[in-house]
């Protein structure tokens, strides 16, 4: 392993993070100067040179390993979420050390959950800033370095290796060059198009742009204390439900479906089950809401019921209602989609729709193979057969992200919190969706739970962001011989 | 870049760079607490001012009402009226002052029954037509007492009340003043710190380009000199090749290159 290397390439990420920091003390200059402008500059510098110093000594490397590419990808989410505290270390107001950790971390793996209790308070800049967070980290860190570093050159191959689960891989029938080109093409484009659209729907420029930011990132930082139910606008909600669900598809296939290939969206065996699963709960959340009298019409109940299953399912966490005010049979539903999530190679985080498609068909195959003990049966997910080490991941990856739900439930209530909030804020975190149940629902946030556990929410935060494996490798000293 | 002697010129640039913009920025957070804590400072002193001037024209207002109520009917007026124009101006001062002028409407309002009340009872005296609960006046009197009592009864029953709550306003206000000033107080408490941040965060960064700059200066320079110094050794005692295992940049590459030629050129030679 060449820690040398690995700086370099971190050091690459750092500089991508300090143009965003720089970006957002631009708009704090053109807000007469408001108070988040000198920490946003005195963070770009800091992060600037910290990311600029390997760049000077470090020559490029010609390759990269796949180890390496692990650490730098790992290093490159860990480090941002560390130079990401720095404005709002320096503006304070609501950010103490352990806050602002919580914050950077849950801006850079596109979680959305939120310590603040009055968001409109921070200056025009911070919260620009803050949704930034979201926008790279919602792609990737390291691909959005990808996109914008072209120094990078043929190493591109091993980190987006790394930085794309190997069930997104799959779709992805192209070189890394193009992989990165769709890419920017898909988010960049979907970024704007749902800009221009919220703007039509009477938002402002500044918050159509950010939430169309953090709409595509399907991260759910928004610039109201109240979200999305401030605006109370149907068409807006639309808009976002339709950019959540969007930015939730494997980008790929996206990509494909608009360049009329064969293996698109609306041939694909994981999309379809997606969207299966997104209609029936926004189907059972609806009659069970209005069946209970939550909602005087039904109109109204689909209305809040689809925004809450997509924005949950897409792992967003935007909220248009208070959902701790809706049946138990509901806030079950809103779970179930909370932890399965969306598709892989998309923004979104969780446990991922193909996982659980595939773990279903192992389900099958095994009650098949009871009856049958000398067949040969094949799972395939999209007609393409699954090796035995694929199979063999996805049913570890999937007890893994259980237990450790259930562990950090039983740690949770170890330090007072109540099941249903210590349960939700664990999916809610390790998902990368954001707002839970009870004391972190979808009008609460995390200001008021311990020090210790925002630490280990954030922690849950890299970890799922980072697919658990990825994360828990730097943590072997074998790794690093 | 290439040379060794720019990139750590550049490093250490780098470095004075921050150090410099972390120092602007303190002093620059240091200040604007400063002047946070003036303004509040001021603010309070003023706020303090202009309640303490406001009881003092009401009081006086107070005492001249008295004086013509009870004991000189035709004193002269100016004194009650100029009390009331610096009463008016301190509580217009304390609204153009004021964060939320609407808090100090029930102020003017008590202000302005005092002036009513005042005026009708100057004016009523001087046409001698005063209207006061005569009831509580002996009719046995001489015109003088009569008046007196009368003016008495006036200052007690109706003067009085209106004082009263002009007082009680203008103590309110106090006591709101105050309260506002104490979240400003505490956001600056807690705020403290931000002065204190860029440095110390500034610091923490530097310690971390330290220690890197150690690690790239003994990976990119100590070690590639002492590995070349044991190949030039072990080749000049055992005659064993000149190969240096090391990450080599700039001068340090060239230093080996033209080693390496000659030590050929030595072989030729020989």
């Amino acid at each position: 392993m060449r820690e040398s290397v690995i700086l370099r390439y971190v050091g690459a990420v750092m500089l991508c993070v300090s143009a965003f920091m720089l970006v957002s003390a631009g708009i704090s200059y053109m807000n007469n100067v408001d108070s988040g402008f000198y920490p946003l500059l005195l963070s770009a510098l800091l992060t600037f040179t910290l990311g600029g110093f390997p760049l000077l000594f470090v020559p490029r490397a010609k390759s990269i390993s796949n180890k390496e590419g692990f650490t730098i990808v790992v290093g490159s989410w860990v480090l941002a979420s560390v130079v990401g505290m720095f404005p709002y270390l320096i503006w304070g107001g609501e950010f103490s050390l352990v806050n602002a950790w919580f914050e950077s971390v849950s801006g850079f793996t596109a979680t959305g959950a939120t310590i603040l209790n009055d968001i409109e308070r921070l200056p025009q800049g911070l919260l620009f800033y803050r949704i930034t967070t979201n926008w790279i980290g919602g792609v990737g860190v390291v691909m959005f370095s990808l996109v914008i570093l072209p120094s990078l050159g043929t190493s591109k191959m091993a980190l987006s290796n790394v930085e794309l689960s190997s069930l997104a891989k799959d779709n992805y029938q192209y070189r890394t060059q193009v992989i990165v080109r769709i890419l920017l093409v898909v988010y960049v484009g979907l970024t704007m198009i749902t800009t221009l659209s919220l703007k039509l729907a009477g938002l402002r420029w500044f918050d159509a742009l950010t939430h169309a930011m953090s709409a595509c990132a399907t991260a759910g930082f928004s610039t109201k204390n109240s979200s999305i139910a401030f605006y109370d606008n149907v068409a807006v909600e639309a808009i976002l439900a339709a950019a959540m669900l969007i930015s939730s598809l494997h980008f790929g296939l996206i990509y494909a479906t608009f360049l009329r290939k064969g293996n698109n969206i609306f041939r694909s065996e994981v999309v379809r089950t997606y969207l299966a699963i997104i209609v029936v709960a926004i189907v059972l959340v609806t009659i069970s809401i209005f069946s209970a009298g939550v909602y005087p019409t039904i109109w109204e109940a689909l209305r809040y019921s689809y925004f809450q299953v997509i924005s949950l399912m897409t792992s967003t966490g935007y909220a248009t209602a208070d959902t701790n005010m809706w049946t138990p049979f509901a806030i079950i539903i809103l779970i179930f989609v909370s932890i399965v999530c969306a598709c892989a190679g998309s923004t979104s985080g969780g446990m991922k729709i193909d996982r659980l498609l595939i773990f279903c068909k192992i389900l099958w195959a095994r009650i098949l193979r009871q009856q049958h003990p000398n067949a040969i049966i094949r799972i395939r997910v999209d007609g393409v057969a699954q090796d035995a080490d694929m199979l063999n991941s996805v049913v570890v990856f999937i007890v893994t992200y259980i237990a450790l739900i259930l562990f950090a439930t039983v740690n949770n209530t170890l330090f007072g919190q109540d099941l249903m909030t210590a349960f939700s804020s664990t999916v809610a975190c390790i998902g990368n969706v954001g707002p839970g149940f009870g004391a972190v629902g979808s009008m609460g946030n995390f200001a008021d739970i311990p020090a210790i556990l925002k630490l280990q929410n954030s922690f849950l935060m890299l970890m799922g962001r980072l697919e658990i494996f990825g994360f828990i490798q730097l943590f072997f000293l074998k790794w690093w011989r | 870049m290439k040379g060794i002697g720019k990139r750590v010129t550049v490093g250490f640039l780098g470095i004075v760079v921050l150090l410099f913009a972390s120092g602007i920025i303190s002093l620059f957070e240091l200040s604007n607490l400063s002047n946070d804590t003036e303004d509040i400072l001021a603010a309070s002193r003023r706020n303090m001012e202009i309640a303490n001037d406001m009881l003092h024209s009401v009081q006086e207002h107070s005492q001249a009402m008295l004086h013509i109520a009870v004991f000189d009917p035709q004193a002269d007026r100016d004194v009650y009226r100029r009390a009331m124009g610096d009463l008016d101006g301190k509580v217009a001062a304390a609204r153009s002052e004021a964060v939320d002028a609407t808090r100090l409407d029930s102020l003017s309002m008590s202000v302005l029954r005092l002036r009513e009340i005042s005026e009708q009872f100057v004016f009523s005296s001087a046409i001698g037509n005063i209207d006061i609960p005569l009831m509580a006046v002996p009719s046995s009197e001489d015109g003088a007492t009569a008046s007196s009592q009368r003016g008495k009864a006036w200052y007690e029953n109706d003067y009085k009340p209106a004082y009263d709550n002009v007082v009680e306003q203008i103590q309110s206000y106090m006591t709101h003043t105050h309260s506002s000033l104490a979240p400003r107080a505490e956001q600056l408490s807690k705020n403290a710190y931000r002065s204190v941040a860029p440095v110390f965060i500034s610091l923490v960064v530097m310690i971390a380009i330290v220690l890197m700059f150690y690690y790239f200066v003994m990976f990119y320079g100590v070690n590639p000199i002492l590995k070349i110094n044991r190949s030039l050794s072990d080749f000049l005692t055992y005659r064993l090749p000149f190969n240096v295992k090391a990450e080599l940049l700039d001068e340090l590459k060239e230093v080996v290159d033209n080693i390496e030629k000659l030590i050929g050129l030595s072989k030729q030679n020989r």
